[in-house]
């Protein structure tokens, strides 16, 4: 009995080492879910320009706000919106100066290709084939949010909220319509284009617009790549990627 | 590909586990065989974790550990991180899987002949002492299958883990955290080898356990 | 050498008792729910008594007035539970050894082998609890009480697990080993052949309440009570009225007829004419005049009365008799007035089955008063 206890504390003990980073600590980059495709291609090519290790943190914006503002060790921050930015502004933890708008999203209508559905319009959403509609949760993504004002906008909001169903990020409401969970779905530009799935524009009018913001974290150690990497998706190399994924890049809204 | 979070979960589930026996123990011995003001109360908290969501748990934790927290700051000033390190990732699957401990432990030690524990004690031997020698290793059997659960739910966490800890890759990025990571970016293959891992491990882990639980009359 | 004075409210229950012993083996008789189990659970401080007092060979152990209470681990008494309680995970030897992990190993294997030794135990030395039988097991309890050497040993109803023929065989065997191992103990059981058996001293317990104490050989004698003699068993107890009582001799009237009886010597009891009286006489002292000898001589037959044998129960190695008095009155007992014990070798002898017509007499010193209470 003595000895498994002690076997059991012996065996906890390393964590401390093997889970230690390599020294020094690697430049951290927080994106919104949007940016996966986008930024899993986008950081590799920073890393060699740069000559940094970069650890790409993924979730969902308002996760990821929390965090930051409770000492997340970010150091730049890619929100999809800009009311989180502002919030982290509001309790000090960004450095203000550093705040850019770095794209502008877009949403779009979504159906997996085995569905044999072809949606068009949002009005087509309201089709009694559609049995359930999927969007990010609008209380916190601000995708969903953007689907919502868009529904709304159309007027169809009250008549298809009944056949909504809510994911936590957008990656998981993309995830509803390629399992055929959903037959359709609204999600963002940048992550649909998957080879499964079939997806139509919806007029940007018909929302507020999708402000991606950025912005550096105050306790950086190493505030200067945060906005070198900025720089960089705005560069030769960033931009071609970002617009291939759907983003519309300053100067272009 | 990368196989550290498979390495990471099982040194931070083993780790949990014993957080979990050295604060669960106790806990579920107070909880059988003491009654005092607030047990009720006691017994509901300990419970808690497996009734709230996972995030909002995490959430809570996260306010009192992060850097805004009380528990954080006080840490900070002592030079130690907790909020989004390894650690974290520890107290997460600790917090998370508690519960399956003291129950467990909890009614074992209830089974045990409370005259037992009384002729130990008229023989002379603390109250430590008749835990020690008595009470536990009558109760072994509960408490093995206690702590066998925690840690299978240790190794899973992912709601707590994700909050407190992040899902950084290379740092807190645990089995769970990379598996879902990998499904959310379309990899099915990197998912997949991943989730096996874990089940041809911990098919291992128990059958080994299994096997030292038989030996042991 | 024990000095014991504990009061103690439970539920429904209030225990409120006083007694002493010396070095000797005192039982707690009485039933089920008598407090028996509880005083010795306040003696080991198992159970926190509400108010009293608790003093073994000068140590006080518990004393409600000065907030004094040992724990159980400091009394330095040896317990044995009733079921033995042996520990199941633990092997005979570590069972008895258990109480000696504060001395040098040495010492602790030495002090082990010794008594199991002393009990027959070291050939089961390795065995489990679950392999002994009711014998061993209750071997190995003694043992595991008695290795660290406490100044008093206490059992709880040692027997009363047990079925009758092995009860018998190890009543004898505790009986031995404890007067053999010369502790002060203290007994419970709720069998009043145990107690007389195992004890020197009894001290009888009564819903919560001491009803006597006193040495064995007083108590079945000289019950103070028709209440305790109803405790021990005592069969025959008769209700009368006295006519006359003076410190040596009672008058009494019975049945229309006059008994003599000798005074209660330790109370000098002296009743008033005419005050109710209880008394009792065992029934293998109320005696049957032979028919075949000569006119019975007063001096040896006293309280002579006439009835018939009106039933009669087989006990084994005699008979008990239902005697029923000439008269007009309704017996004292049911169907019967007196219950004669007559052994079977008599019985057969006087052909009582046959010959139901008898003239008894009762020796005055056989007839016990009993002071009411």
């Amino acid at each position: 009995m003595r000895r498994a206890a002690l076997a059991l504390l012996l065996l906890s003990a390393p964590v401390s080492t093997a889970a230690a980073p390599p020294a020094p600590q690697p430049f951290t980059v927080y994106a919104a879910a949007d940016l996966t495709f986008a930024f899993k291609e986008i950081v590799p090519l920073f890393e060699k320009a740069a000559g940094a290790r970069v650890t790409l943190v993924l979730g969902s914006t308002g996760t990821l706000a929390k965090q930051i503002e409770n000492g997340a060790p970010a150091d730049v921050f890619f929100a999809a919106d800009s009311s989180f930015v502002d919030q982290l502004q509001g309790q000090g933890v960004v450095i203000p100066e550093s705040r850019a708008l770095y794209a502008q999203g877009r949403i779009v209508l979504a159906t997996a290709l085995t569905t044999g559905l072809d949606l068009r319009t949002l009005g087509d959403l309201a089709r009694p084939e559609v049995r359930r509609i999927a969007i990010a949760n609008p209380s916190h993504a601000p995708y969903g949010r953007a689907a919502r004002q868009a529904l709304e906008s159309a007027g169809l909001w009250e008549r298809l909220r009944p056949k909504l169903v809510y994911g936590e990020n957008i990656r998981h409401t993309l995830q509803f319509i390629q399992t055929g969970a959903v037959e359709a779905g609204i999600v963002a530009l940048s992550i649909a284009n998957a080879p499964d799935i079939r997806y139509a524009p919806i007029d940007p009018a018909l929302h507020q617009p999708l402000n991606q913001v950025a912005v550096v974290v105050k306790r950086s150690a190493r505030p200067e790549l945060g906005l070198a990497f900025l720089h960089f998706l705005n560069g030769p190399e960033g931009r071609p990627i970002m617009k291939r994924y759907g983003f519309l890049l300053p100067g272009e809204f | 590909m990368d196989l550290y979070p498979v390495w990471l979960s099982f040194q931070v589930a083993t780790s949990a586990t014993a957080l979990t026996l050295l604060a669960g123990l106790p806990l579920a011995w107070l909880l059988a065989r003491r009654r005092f003001p607030g047990h009720d109360l006691l017994a509901g908290a300990v419970v808690l974790p497996l009734v709230l969501p996972p995030t909002v748990l995490g959430y809570y934790l996260l306010l009192l550990i992060g850097s805004r927290g009380p528990v954080g700051r006080l840490l900070g000033t002592l030079g130690i991180e907790l909020a989004f390190t390894w650690r974290a990732a520890v107290l997460a699957a600790c917090v998370g899987s508690i519960a399956l401990l003291v129950k467990a432990a909890e009614a074992g030690f209830e089974s045990v002949d409370p005259r037992l524990e009384q002729a130990a004690r008229t023989l002379g031997r603390s109250e430590w002492s008749v835990f020690w020698s008595v009470t536990l290793p009558l109760a072994w059997r509960s408490v093995f299958a206690g702590t066998t659960l925690a840690f299978c739910r240790a190794l899973g966490d992912f709601g707590i883990t994700l909050m407190v800890a992040g899902s950084i890759p290379g740092l807190t990025q645990t089995m769970p955290l990379a598996i879902y990571d990998h499904v959310q970016a379309n990899q099915m293959h990197e998912a997949n080898v991943l989730a096996l891992i874990a089940v041809a491990a911990v098919t291992a882990l128990l059958m080994g356990l299994g096997r030292l639980a038989r030996l042991r009359f | 050498m024990l000095s014991l004075a504990v009061a103690k409210r439970l539920a429904g229950f209030a225990l409120d008792v006083a007694w002493e012993a010396g070095e000797e083996v005192v039982a707690l008789f009485g039933a089920s729910g008598a407090g028996k189990t509880l005083t010795l659970q306040c003696l080991a401080g198992l159970v926190r008594p509400d108010a009293g007092r608790i003093v073994v060979n000068g140590r006080v152990l518990f004393d409600g007035t000065n907030g004094v209470n040992l724990p159980p681990q400091r009394r330095r008494l040896g317990y044995v539970f009733q079921g033995y309680a042996l520990f199941p995970h633990l092997s005979v030897e570590e069972n008895v050894a258990f109480g000696l992990s504060g001395r040098p190993r040495e010492e602790r294997r030495r002090r082990t082998a010794e008594v199991m030794e002393r009990l027959g135990l070291t050939a089961l030395a390795s065995r489990r609890p679950r392999e002994l039988s009711g014998g061993q097991a209750q071997r190995v309890a003694l043992g595991r009480a008695l290795a660290p050497d406490p100044e008093l040993l206490l059992l709880d109803e040692p027997l009363s697990a047990l079925d009758a023929p092995l009860r018998r065989q190890l009543r004898d065997e505790l009986g031995s080993l404890v007067r053999e191992w010369g502790k002060a103990t203290v007994l419970v059981t709720h069998d009043l052949g145990e107690a007389f058996h195992l004890a020197d001293r009894i001290v009888i317990y009564d819903e919560g309440r001491v009803a006597q104490a006193a040495p064995k050989s007083e108590l079945l004698s000289r019950p103070a009570s028709e209440q305790v003699a109803r405790l021990l068993g005592v069969r025959n107890i008769l209700r009368g009225a006295v006519i006359k009582a003076t410190p040596e001799i009672i008058e009494l009237r019975w049945r229309g007829h006059v008994l003599e009886a000798i005074n209660s010597p330790a109370r000098r009891y002296l009743p008033a004419a005419d005050t109710p009286l209880a008394f009792f006489i065992r029934p293998e002292y109320v005696r049957l005049i032979r028919k075949d000898r000569p006119s019975p001589d007063p001096g040896h037959h006293m309280n002579r009365m006439e009835g018939r044998v009106v039933g009669e129960v087989d006990q084994g190695t005699n008979w008990m008799l239902h005697f029923r008095l000439d008269g007009p009155e309704p017996p004292a007992q049911g169907g019967h007035d007196l219950e004669i014990e007559v052994p079977k070798l008599v019985y057969e002898m006087l052909e009582i089955a046959r010959d139901r017509r008898w003239t008894i007499s009762m020796h005055r010193g056989s007839i016990q008063v009993l002071p009411s209470s």
